[in-house]
């Protein structure tokens, strides 16, 4: 291959000056096309949206490329800095391995320290496909905060005050859309890290969607960064993940979310197994979202 | 209500125009009077996806509901267009995923244990796991993969199979299984007129003997344009081999098409109108370009093959294949059609970065001519934008690069053939047959991730119109020495490109400007 030469613009110093030379014209062009120093020309129709808002829960933080800015950050900062803090320990990790379709991991809640022990765990292949429900009235109050919880976490708002339907639909199509979902049913962080009454939003959430929850367990991040603290302090944590749960034939989502409910609370004990074996129909029918009429 | 697409001419105040450039843009200052046509904005989606397929499956066009068409022990077999639609892929669900689903489910209901779906490639590379697994959804892909959810293999001489010849003497091939089934639930994305219809199984199902009979340089040069059915050689031949297919074996069509919604929130300024940027499109593509005129080529191409599109479904339509065709061409229509007034001695256009050819590949310099004098040159109705004899100067950096797993023929044609000729008859005569039976070709078309040894010529047919229909063609920004290649004229500058055209074309030409994508079809009246 050729070698350009050196007055070329492709090489060392005159590649500079043609880049910064390219971004200066580029911004002239930008300036005096789009009169940013006039006003906007009579000419010129009215501005359009021109794209419709459909409503997609991909959301930015799911597209590119922040996932590979959130790959680079979680690798390089979130999970070292979890080992160096919590020393993690995580049982059960096999329930996650070979997941090969979209779940809901459902876990205590006891500290903002959770999310990262929890993503820790969970490994890279199913993190990269994990997104955490965060309080919109907690996170997303202030835009900045929300950006980064997003970029960082992969968070989606989930509204624990606004319409149950619209948090379900919008929950629904992430996991349509091949994302597990890492939720806390107890709604809020426990202040003396002691489990809270799960509510029925799970089972819901499972039963609408047919998927199957695993639970976990977080101990030892109330140590790190109880409620009330805004920084961290080092300290041992224990993350055991559950085997799947399925709903059950017939099964309600109050029943459901109670099921769930006590599989958090015997973690610290059990591990068992759950695989559906058979025809594909009965696979198939074994992953059936929620009955629907038919026309 | 979405604005329609609109010609507009330009002016003093007109703001610069994008040109897409591969994986990157440009901005350019078009001569005063210069028109630029833009694409219309997307419609509204249907607002309940599911609930509107399960209505065309129980309410079918000139056929029986589906429910009733399925019972235990038939064999089913289901087919699907494969990753070339839609272009970018779409963000998930796919509406292919939502129509199989509903399909499968139909079929658990009705106890069909002799169930298979078969990606219709054509002569199309195999898709990987993972791209199969985006299109058909993570619970199907689960269920069936890989025995019972696979690419059709058109170099398969036992899963093949004659049908017969038609009235104009075409062989048509079929996919044995598809064949022997008691049913075969075709589903299709539409994204354009030349998609979908008969053209779905007699070229996704087929075999280079029943394709080559349609892709031809005659043919091709008798369709005028593709985009546009009853005007193609190309749809007559299709429509010839699909009837058979329809006498040999029971298919039941169902056809989606979505709108022309194709570059997710990040990139909305590509979706825009220059006039409509705000403040915060320009920052963006201001920064876009920057980092896309920084960033090597690999890396460039990783992000945008990476950007996936947040269509939403327009139509979706079942049963008979014609009947289920024609009312999906006119919701295409709806969304594409832009009426164009006459034509003009030049067209400009930016050619992406992105082809039906490469969904997560290079975008070679066989396909920079296949995309732009194929495709984009034929978005048209009547008549091209660009008058006989007028020339078209597209903007490419048009490397010498190819992908080696996805297009190794493609390496071969470039440097072998079109280092010997342009002239497709000549190609066609000279070189196809070889390339086509070429034992490493289909080996790593059937084994590998390959496009089928004769494809690279497909795709120079595919602009045998334009090249012999314009009297000129130049490539702004491209490799002069690969654009040389090509038989084309390489240029540094629009301006430069302009001053060349003038030379074929004559003093103060009149100048249209393509601004695609997202597409649009010109409707251009004599």
């Amino acid at each position: 291959m050729a070698v350009p030469a050196w007055y070329s613009g492709r090489v060392g110093l005159s590649a500079l000056v043609a880049g910064v030379g390219g971004m200066v014209a580029d911004y002239r062009k930008l300036r005096r096309g789009f009169h940013w120093d006039t006003p906007r020309p009579a000419g010129w129709p009215e501005a359009a949206r021109a794209a419709p808002d459909r409503p997609t829960d991909l959301g930015w933080a799911r597209t590119e490329p922040f996932r590979s800015i959130r790959w680079v950050l979680q690798k390089g900062i979130l999970n070292p800095f979890t080992e160096a803090m919590a020393h993690p320990t995580v049982e059960g990790e096999e329930w996650v391995q070979e997941l090969d379709r979209p779940v809901i991991l459902a876990s205590n809640h006891t500290s903002h320290a959770d999310t990262p022990l929890l993503l820790y765990a969970l490994g890279d292949r199913v993190r990269e496909r994990t997104v955490v429900a965060a309080a919109e009235d907690y996170f997303y109050g202030r835009r900045m905060i929300g950006f980064l919880t997003s970029l960082w976490l992969n968070t989606f708002p989930f509204s624990r005050t606004g319409s149950p339907r619209e948090v379900l639909h919008r929950s629904g199509q992430l996991l349509k859309s091949g994302w597990n979902l890492l939720v806390f049913p107890e709604g809020t962080r426990s202040a003396d890290g002691a489990l809270q009454p799960f509510t029925p939003g799970i089972g819901h959430l499972a039963t609408e969607n047919r998927v199957d929850v695993i639970p976990m367990h977080v101990r030892g991040a109330h140590r790190i960064m109880p409620k009330g603290r805004d920084l961290p302090l080092p300290a041992k944590a224990t993350i055991k993940i559950g085997k799947p749960l399925r709903v059950g034939e017939g099964e309600t989502s109050r029943a459901f979310s109670a099921r769930v409910e006590r599989a958090v609370h015997e973690l610290a004990d059990g591990t068992h197994s759950n695989e559906v074996e058979g025809s594909w129909i009965e696979r198939w029918q074994a992953t059936e979202p929620r009955p629907r009429s038919r026309f | 209500m979405p604005r329609p697409g609109a010609v507009v001419e330009v002016d003093r105040n007109t703001p610069p125009t994008l040109f897409h450039f591969g994986e990157g843009f440009r901005l350019e200052r078009l001569p005063l009077g210069s028109r630029i046509i833009y694409p219309a904005d997307p419609m509204e989606p249907i607002a309940h996806p599911e609930r509107a397929i399960r209505r065309a499956l129980a309410h079918p066009i000139d056929d029986d509901p589906l429910a009733d068409l399925l019972r235990a022990g038939m064999k089913l077999t289901i087919a699907f267009d494969d990753i070339s639609l839609p272009l970018p892929p779409m963000a998930s669900p796919d509406v292919r995923q939502l129509v199989i689903e509903e399909v499968v489910d139909m079929a658990a209901h009705a106890g069909i244990e002799d169930i298979e779906l078969i990606c219709a490639i054509g002569l199309h590379r195999k898709m990987t796991a993972d791209e199969l697994r985006h299109v058909v959804g993570d619970r199907v892909f689960t269920t069936f993969w890989p025995d019972r959810l696979y690419n059709h293999d058109a170099e398969d001489p036992e899963g093949n199979v004659l049908i017969g010849k038609t009235a104009n003497g075409e062989e048509t091939w079929l996919n044995k299984r598809a064949l022997e089934s008691d049913l075969v639930v075709y589903v299709n994305l539409t994204l354009v007129p030349m998609d979908g219809g008969q053209k779905s199984m007699s070229t996704g199902l087929g075999c280079y003997r029943s394709i080559k009979e349609h892709h031809t340089v005659h043919t091709l040069l008798h369709s005028n344009s593709y985009m546009d059915p009853p005007k193609s050689a190309l749809h007559d031949s299709c429509i010839r081999q699909g009837q058979l297919i329809e006498d040999a074996v029971r298919v039941f069509h169902i056809e989606t098409s979505v709108n022309n919604h194709a570059f997710p929130a990040i990139a909305n300024f590509l979706q825009k109108r220059e006039t409509d940027w705000t403040t915060s499109d320009q920052a963006t593509f201001y920064a876009m370009k920057q980092a896309t005129d920084l960033a090597p080529p690999d890396i460039k191409r990783s992000i945008f093959h990476s950007m996936l599109a947040p269509y939403g479904l327009t139509g979706v339509n079942a049963g008979q294949v014609d009947k289920v065709h024609e009312k999906t061409l006119d919701t295409v229509r709806a969304q594409l059609l832009v009426p164009v007034e006459g034509q003009t001695d030049i067209v400009t256009m930016g050619v992406p970065y992105l082809g039906p050819y490469n969904p997560n590949s290079i975008l070679n310099p066989v396909l920079v001519v296949c995309l732009g004098l194929g495709y984009l040159f034929n978005l048209y109705r009547n008549q091209p934008v660009v008058r006989e004899g007028g020339v078209v100067i597209m903007e490419h950096p048009c490397r010498y690069e190819f992908h080696s797993v996805h297009h190794p023929s493609y390496i071969d044609f470039f440097d072998e053939v079109l280092a010997d000729t342009t002239d497709s008859h000549e190609i066609e005569k000279r070189y196809e047959k070889r390339f086509a039976e070429d034992p490493w070709y289909r080996q790593m078309y059937q084994h590998s991730h390959a496009y089928h040894g004769v494809h690279p010529f497909y795709a120079w047919y595919w602009a045998a119109h334009a090249l012999q229909y314009l009297g000129d063609v130049i490539v702004v920004g491209g490799e002069r020495s690969t654009v040389h290649r090509l038989g084309f004229k390489a240029a540094t500058t629009l301006e430069d490109a302009l001053e060349m055209a003038e030379q074929t074309v004559g003093r103060y030409p009149s100048i249209s400007h393509l601004r695609t994508p997202p597409l649009f079809l010109a409707d251009v009246e004599v």
